[in-house]
């Protein structure tokens, strides 16, 4: 069985097209890492544009000033200092009549440029995140922030989800009983005090994670032809003559796949969280996944979170490999085979969903679609089968599980039982 | 060892390719001889439990091979017409892969692969990729194959295609010494492929076995019905249309010496000639549908042309 194994990974690694897929993409994501890394940019205190690894530094000294536990008291003590500051130089009631811009070009007008970068910092957004509008400027959230407001900063939180169950993806999903009961108790769960603090290397994991939808290509392109260039090649006839042709052969096919999947996934994912924890630091792991986004109704660490994104993305590969092996096994043309991949893997992330909530929750559980930080930790996709409520992280693996497990069979019997006309 | 086909027969939708063909198979070399469209790979496919019969079975020693499955498959060597390859393997590659295919485990594999490469010619070429190789060497790469695990049932599709007259020389002589205590299913268009190492010969046409027996036997058949006459040059090319010639040879002064195949005879001054497997076979074909009327594609190979 180790042998067939060998050879069959042999067969597939040894095809020039296959070659060039994975050389290929292994070598596109170092580029576009590189390129993360180089074209990262910021400004400094004086307003001066940095990049690469200094905008890195830079981002990291921000979020350092502020780290550490926020809790409730803390919440309550660095709005009411910020809003002292703001509103000893700006009138409080001025700015929630003017414009967003009106009030960015006072904030220069009546600070200094240092000053300004540190009332801009993001720790202050995120504090005010609660009672932000959209298009508003902290100062103007600042100005509606009450000391009361500011004394339940954790119910304002809570608050978030509750707006966004309320709001129900802008019309697009009501949320039944169960699923609100659901978003709601997974926000409760969130541990307070929520521990801020940089996070840079996990957060571009995650903002990262969809370039591994190259590495599921390279994988459903080495693995397009597994079986079907057995029946194109006329191979086919010698191998399911042989004793072992209709039994070993089949599984050593899938678990040479399998492995190969598995090992050329663990390469790209290595590429991507390698550049991000080397140039944009590895710690954080263990501060809260708020510290990225407040409204994430998730008890997780931003390292978990990290994780479940390349997690999810393994287990998309692992499902897309066997789907194209299923394929593989019931089609001779490897180009249709690789098609199908290229329309399930990459065209549905150009599919619109319409504001049809339906669609956009079976769009989200594409690769290009939900490998990003608000469609699996701030989006509230839920999905509602029967009395069981799975969130998009749960759907995404059930699905993908699900169809390893039909395809694998699939293929197996497919192969088994071909017969050569 | 006896190898049992009871009236195996396969339709694709309207079609029947093999018709309720009966046979028992004891050690030796069976020739199937036959058009393109006859039916022959068809049976080979069946034979080797590659494509399954509409009706009928397959038996070894009484049991369907069906059942036996894996045991029945480790009896049997397998060399289809189309033999497909993998590109980048080395011949040794390529032969360690069917050898564990075959349950070949280790040592016993190259060992067994080096001396069958050996044996085929192929020595010196186990290192080189199986896609730079010609067509005779690739034919020769897959009888090797077929005789890796010593089969008892070795089925050879067509072993002859593609290749030119000294290589069919040489894979004959192969043959002949791979066959020794197994039952060796033979397939050709080419009659003189199975001519001179075949036991027996089974002739199919539409699907059926239209004759069998020895070769010496089924020649005998053909007596009495060769004929050959000598006739102007101009009017060869007519009688060659019109006649089932089996060979037209011009001679000296204008004349030309028509070989073929009757019952009775059909030129003025025929005399009757003494008989090959050959004639039998186009006697057998004679009034066939186009692509499967060697008469009158002037001895043309189907196959060959199609191959290049």
């Amino acid at each position: 069985m180790a042998r067939l194994i060998l050879f069959e990974l042999k067969k597939m690694l040894t095809r020039r097209v296959a070659l060039v897929a994975n050389l290929g993409v292994a070598v596109f994501l170092v580029g576009i890492m590189t390129l993360n890394v180089v074209q990262a940019r910021t400004t400094d205190a004086s307003g001066k544009i940095v990049s690469g690894t200094d905008a890195i530094a830079q981002t990291r000294l921000e979020a350092g000033a502020h780290a550490g536990a926020i809790t409730s008291e803390r919440a309550a003590a660095d709005i009411a200092a910020y809003q002292e500051r703001l509103f000893s130089r700006i009138d409080r009631e001025a700015v929630l009549e003017m414009t967003g811009s009106a009030v960015y070009d006072l904030m220069f007008q009546s600070f200094s440029d240092e000053e300004v970068y540190e009332l801009y910092n993001p720790y202050w957004s995120m504090l005010l995140r609660p009672w932000r509008v959209s298009g508003e400027e902290p100062a103007q959230t600042a100005a509606r922030v009450t000391p009361d407001m500011a004394a339940d900063w954790y119910g304002a939180v809570a608050g978030l989800t509750q707006d966004a169950l309320d709001d129900g993806q802008a019309g697009m999903w009501e949320y039944s009983h169960a699923e609100r009961a659901y978003w709601t108790d997974k926000q409760a769960g969130v541990a307070e005090p929520i521990e801020y603090g940089y996070v840079g290397g996990w957060e571009n994991i995650i903002s990262c994670a969809a370039f591994l939808v190259f590495a599921i290509l390279a994988v459903c392109v080495t693995l397009a032809p597994t079986f079907s260039f057995e029946y194109q090649s006329g191979a086919d006839a010698v191998v399911l003559a042989t004793r072992r042709g209709r039994s070993a052969l089949v599984a050593a096919k899938v678990v040479a796949a399998l492995a190969y999947a598995t090992a050329y996934f663990a390469l790209c994912a290595a590429v991507i969280v390698g550049f991000s924890l080397a140039f944009y630091g590895a710690d954080g792991f263990g501060l809260s996944v708020q510290s990225i986004e407040l409204s994430s109704p998730y008890p997780l660490t931003a390292g978990q979170a990290a994780l479940i994104s390349v997690g999810l993305m393994y287990v998309a590969c692992l499902g897309f490999a066997c789907l194209t092996l299923a394929v593989s096994s019931r089609a001779r043309s490897t180009l249709a085979v690789f098609l199908t991949d290229v329309v399930l893997v990459l065209l549905t992330g150009l599919v619109p969903s319409g504001g049809i909530g339906v669609l956009e929750r079976a769009l989200a559980l594409f690769p290009l679609n939900f490998a990003n930080f608000s469609m699996l930790f701030s989006a509230l996709d839920s999905y509602p089968l029967g009395p069981v409520v799975l969130d998009l992280i749960g759907m995404v693996a059930v699905a993908y599980v699900l169809l390893s497990l039909v395809s694998m069979p699939v293929a197996a019997l497919s192969f088994r039982r071909h017969q050569v006309v | 060892m006896e190898l049992t086909l009871d009236r195996l027969t396969r339709e694709f939708g309207p079609k029947i390719a093999v018709d309720r063909v009966s046979a028992t198979l004891a050690p030796g070399v069976y020739g199937l001889l036959g058009a393109n469209g006859a039916g022959k790979t068809t049976l080979m496919r069946m034979v080797c439990g590659v494509l399954r019969p509409t009706s009928g079975e397959v038996r070894y020693d009484g049991a369907p091979v069906e059942r036996m499955g894996d045991a029945y498959r480790a009896l049997l060597g397998y060399l289809p017409q189309d033999f497909g390859y993998y590109p980048e393997f080395t011949a040794l590659d390529f032969m360690e892969y069917m050898a564990a295919l075959k349950g070949i485990g280790g040592r016993d594999a190259r060992d067994r692969s080096l001396a069958l490469l050996d044996r085929v010619g192929l020595a010196g070429e186990e290192r080189r990729r199986v896609r730079t190789f010609s067509g005779g060497m690739r034919q020769r790469l897959g009888i090797a194959q077929a005789v890796l695990n010593d089969p008892e049932v070795l089925v050879l599709d067509e072993p002859t295609a593609g290749l030119d007259p000294k290589e069919r020389v040489r894979f004959r002589n192969l043959i002949a010494g791979f066959a020794q205590d197994k039952i060796v299913l033979l397939s050709t268009h080419i009659v003189s492929d199975v001519e001179y190492i075949a036991d027996e010969i089974l002739m199919m046409r539409a699907g059926s076995v239209v004759l069998s027996g020895a070769p010496a036997e089924l020649v005998a058949e053909a007596r009495g019905r060769v004929w050959e006459a000598t006739v102007p040059a101009a009017r060869a090319e007519e009688l060659e249309a019109r006649l089932c010639a089996s060979n037209m040879r011009y001679l000296d002064g204008d004349r030309a010496l028509v070989r073929y195949v009757s019952d009775e005879p059909q030129v003025v001054g025929s005399v009757p000639a003494e008989p090959t497997l050959e004639d039998l076979y186009l006697y057998v074909f004679r009034d066939a549908g186009p692509a499967a009327r060697p008469c009158e594609r002037r001895g043309a190979h189907l196959k060959e042309e199609r191959h290049g």
